[in-house]
């Protein structure tokens, strides 16, 4: 099923060398290049850690769990003594002094990391189109985006550079890239995974995934990177919920999000309708979708305009106009420092928190965030799936410049709805009407298992 | 025509912060400690690294709950920490970790002494926060230095209503609540330190006024004796702008203790929007009723609950407040009292006169100054009638601190202090002297009282060995009295 030339199959062949797996990836990686996908290629670093499991292995080891599995980071993802820099200018030449809880786990299983992706600065875009390191381009398409903001990582898989990337998620980051390329994006519910090393965005929104071919790789690493850290006290401890079977899954959608005008979620509308075939669907509603934009960029921007004010040019990343007053080189250091779609959202942010707007905004967007997640509680209690498209479109033309700029945010209205309800999301490839179509399953909180089960299914069915 | 002049009185409310002693930072887990080279103490989560999370420290709720349960605030379900916003470069993050909506107490009243009375004042709230590090100007000539160990620190901070009217209540109240963290061992409370900073909200208004005036603030004073200072200077201040016609201008004040005057320290006050927002890197802290209870049940005695256990044993109060302003002092009363089975009133004396003194000229602690045995050999040596009170208090205990002699009877003996003469023997020896002194005799009658001394040291030298003064002073006046002439 696919197209791409270099893809590989997801697992080391038997008496390939772990060091020679990896020499291909990096091999596939380099002859990529020009889709920057890669902000950092561990050439070195990759082949010393191969050496060293094999070695390990060699005198008796038992192999980890992610074996022979190369892997890349997103670079807002911090690994120790690796430069992590968010796409931005104001980190650039930034190493971190440790690594990221997640990297550390899957670390511990023996995955490889090749190197750190592309992304918008900060994860702020939809199209990997806001980052230092140039625009991230399709693999399938060079002159389209890759969708972003882990747009990199999305790439890195879809190329074959490695079998899975971490990825990070607020508003539809892994899952709207993960359509573009046409693989599976994942997003836990939020709080499974640690965001110790995590460069913030909207904290309260922020989670870890990963983008895979293969969703059960996705169901290993993601149980390997769940469950409480010492260094985020906001992890959920929760269990996972008993497995349930997936025959019996019961589906909903949501019509509002189908409008007949578009033809590109009217094919998803019909793969719906078709699955209904195999399972128990009901068609119902969702008042406030027009809500659901608004409420995400006022409460993601305000934390954003926070979580950013650390960097000012005092302590570490990009210092300009030290020969001036303080003022004057805050000011410098961060003009120089942040992109332009940081700035409007920074001043969004401070905008939105300032005295007097604070409770027409930021409160009442809370109030509307509950209202949503109450919606989805009560939609799922008698529904254990919501399916919907991912995206209005397919991706779009690199040089493609909208004239509203409402208008690319509104295209996130999709992936929204989990993000403000904090529940598991995943985006999957269905072969649909001799075209790959792109499905968005909305699960339970802590039935990541069941979710990524029923994917799996999804993905297997051979429909027409 | 002269306009009658207007009577002023000053409204001031304090915003006090109070560094606690806990083990680790507020929300990482170096040490909370700061007196170390500069930037020695300081992790990736103090400095706000890319991809840091702060984390709650236990100990540092329950060191604040200690205070808010003590000053009987309320205390909610839920308490949550905020961001508050600003600039600068001590502060690593760009926002201080604090709470603003939701903090660990409100209300409650602190009730001290003042001026001879008791003064309560009533608490706004208590919340919790991180202290910023250090900016140093003067170091470098082209450089500010900033130094991050204080960076991360717990504070709790204490906003009272503006229920003070003088400098000298806020001096007061300063003391005392000295007193209590020290009691509740959350802080050393050590002011001068930098333990306790307190910032004055002082306005004036027109006696009899209800309404507030416009206030000025009076930032980071670190000494009760500046505060009180730099309260009744702003003070007079505000009235001399108002007595001139002019009105008083919200102004962020510093106080320049050696001119002892306040200067502003930046304008536009109103400007500043800190923009507080729930930080969502901590979840809100359920604060069950087991947790307050089990709070309440470590609770330290408060100092007026101690000093009403001296009083109550017949301890004199000048005698227990002295002991009760350090708990440590108390402690050591009590257990000398409760455990060695001490007379209260005798061993207040004994220590407030000369154990205490003697123990902070050589600064060291109470209980190492005498043994608890020697002690109590001293009250049996008293309470035979065989050294009397004021030899016991100017003569014996200093000579027993003084000396690497433990044996308290053979100290007294070879001081002469064992009495040895009774009640029996004393007579004759008063009447020889008074006849002796037949001219002394008709003065102190006479009203000269003074004498007394006199006649005391006359029969204690007479007799050459210890005399019990309490005993032989009533038979003396008694013997004086009986002599005088019927007329």
């Amino acid at each position: 099923m696919n197209n791409s030339p270099t893809f590989m199959k997801n697992t080391k062949p038997e008496g390939l060398s772990l060091t020679a797996w990896v020499q291909q990836h990096l091999e596939i990686a380099e002859q990529s290049a020009h889709l920057n996908a890669f902000v950092h290629l561990f050439k070195d670093g990759a082949l010393a850690a191969a050496h060293k499991i094999e070695t390990a292995i060699a005198q008796g080891k038992k192999p980890g769990k992610l074996y022979g599995i190369i892997i890349s980071v997103k670079d807002n993802i911090c690994i120790a003594d690796r430069p992590v820099s968010a796409a931005s200018a104001i980190l650039k030449g930034y190493v971190s002094p440790f690594s990221a809880t997640a990297v550390e786990r899957l670390e511990a299983e023996d995955a490889i990391i090749i190197g750190t992706t592309n992304c918008d600065e900060f994860g702020m875009g939809s199209a990997n189109t806001h980052t230092i390191y140039g625009a991230v381009r399709n693999g399938d398409a060079a002159d389209k985006v890759a969708g972003g903001s882990s747009g990199g990582a999305a790439v890195s898989v879809q190329i074959g550079a490695c079998q899975l990337a971490i990825g990070t998620d607020t508003g539809g980051s892994i899952r709207q890239p993960a359509a573009f390329c046409g693989l599976t994006g994942f997003k836990p519910g939020y709080g499974k995974i640690s965001r110790h090393g995590l460069i913030a965005y909207a904290s309260s929104f922020d989670q870890l995934g990963f983008i895979a071919r293969d969703p059960s790789l996705i169901r290993l690493a993601y149980d390997i990177c769940r469950g409480a850290d010492d260094f985020d006290s906001t992890v959920s401890t929760a269990a996972e919920a008993a497995e349930s079977p997936v025959s019996a899954a019961r589906l909903a959608t949501l019509a509002d999000f189908f409008p007949a005008s578009n033809s590109y979620t009217q094919q998803c509308y019909r793969l719906i309708q078709k699955l209904g075939e195999s399972f128990d669907l009901t068609l119902t509603s969702f008042e406030g979708m027009d809500y659901l934009v608004p409420t995400y960029y006022i409460l993601t921007t305000a934390e954003a305009s926070s979580n950013l004010s650390r960097y000012d040019g005092v302590r570490f990343g990009l210092r300009v106009g030290e020969d001036g007053s303080l003022e004057h080189m805050y000011t410098q250091t961060r003009t120089r420092g942040f992109g332009a779609e940081v700035k409007k959202r920074i001043m969004l942010g401070t905008f939105v928190l300032s005295e007097g707007y604070y409770d027409a905004y930021y409160t009442k967007a809370q109030k509307v965030r509950r209202w949503v997640r109450n919606q989805l509680e009560t939609l799922f209690q008698d529904n254990d799936y919501i399916l919907l498209p991912v995206t209005a479109s397919g991706p779009w033309a690199i040089d493609y410049k909208a004239n509203d700029p409402l208008e690319v945010y509104y295209s996130d209205v999709y992936t929204v709805l989990a993000s403000l309800a904090g529940l598991p999301a995943i985006s999957i490839p269905v072969d649909f009407e001799n075209e790959r179509v792109h499905l968005q399953i909305i699960g339970k909180s802590n039935n990541e298992h069941n979710l990524l089960a029923i994917s799996e299914k999804i993905i297997s069915l051979s429909l027409k | 025509m002269t306009a009658t002049p207007i009577l002023y009185e000053s409204v001031i409310g304090l915003e006090v912060h109070i560094q606690l002693n806990t083990r680790s930072k507020a929300f990482s887990s170096e040490a909370n400690v700061f007196e170390l080279s500069p930037n020695q103490n300081i992790s990736a989560i103090t400095l706000g690294l890319p991809g840091t999370l702060p984390k709650a420290n236990k100990e540092h709720v329950e060191k604040s709950l200690h205070l808010a349960l003590a000053m009987g605030c309320s205390i909610p379900q839920h308490t949550q920490f905020d961001r508050k916003n600003y600039f600068y470069p001590d502060l690593p993050k760009g926002y201080q970790i604090t709470q603003d909506k939701n903090p660990i107490g409100r209300g409650g009243n602190w009730t001290f002494t003042t001026g001879g009375a008791e003064r309560t004042i009533r608490i706004h709230h208590i919340h919790m926060e991180e202290d910023a590090g250090k900016s140093n100007h003067e170091l470098s000539a082209t450089h500010s230095l900033i130094e991050y160990n204080r960076a991360g620190t717990p504070l709790v901070e204490l906003v009272t209503e503006p229920d003070f009217r003088t400098g000298q209540e806020v001096y007061d109240f300063l003391t005392s609540l000295q007193q209590l963290v020290q009691y509740l061992g959350i802080s050393d409370g050590n002011m001068e330190e930098g333990s306790i900073r307190c910032d004055c909200n002082v306005s004036i208004r027109p006696f009899g006024s209800l309404v507030l005036g416009e206030r000025c603030e009076i930032k980071n004073v670190n000494s009760r004796r500046f505060a009180r200072e730099a309260i009744t200077y702003e003070a007079k201040r505000q009235e001399e702008v108002l007595s001139s016609g002019l009105s008083i201008e919200r102004t962020t004040l510093l106080f320049d203790a050696e001119k002892g005057t306040t200067h502003p320290m930046r304008k536009k006050e109103g400007e500043n929007d800190y923009r507080y927002f729930p930080e969502p890197d901590l979840s809100p802290i359920c604060i069950d009723g087991s947790w307050v209870n089990r709070i309440k049940e470590e609770l330290s005695i408060l100092p007026a609950e101690a000093m009403a256990v001296l009083i109550d044993w017949g301890v004199q109060k000048e005698e227990a407040e002295k002991i009760c302003s350090k708990k440590k002092w108390y402690q050591y009363f009590v257990s000398m009292v409760g455990d060695h089975a001490l007379p209260a009133v005798m061993l207040s004396s004994m220590v407030v006169n000369k154990i205490l003194p003697f123990a902070e000229n050589h600064d060291i602690e109470l209980s190492d100054v005498l043994s608890p045995s020697q002690i109590s050999e001293v009250i049996t040596l008293f309470n035979s009638g065989k050294v009397g009170k004021s030899d016991v208090l100017s003569v014996l205990l200093p000579a027993l601190m003084k000396s690497s002699q433990t044996n308290v009877k053979e100290l007294a003996q070879s001081l002469n202090l064992v009495i040895s003469v009774e009640t029996s023997d004393l007579l004759p020896l008063i009447e020889q002297v008074l006849s002796l002194n037949p001219d002394k005799v008709k003065e102190y009658q006479n009203g000269k009282k003074g004498l007394l001394g006199f006649f005391m040291g006359q029969i204690k030298q007479t007799a050459g060995v210890a005399i019990d003064v309490g005993t032989l002073k009533p038979l003396l006046e008694d013997a004086l009295h009986k002599d005088l002439p019927n007329n």
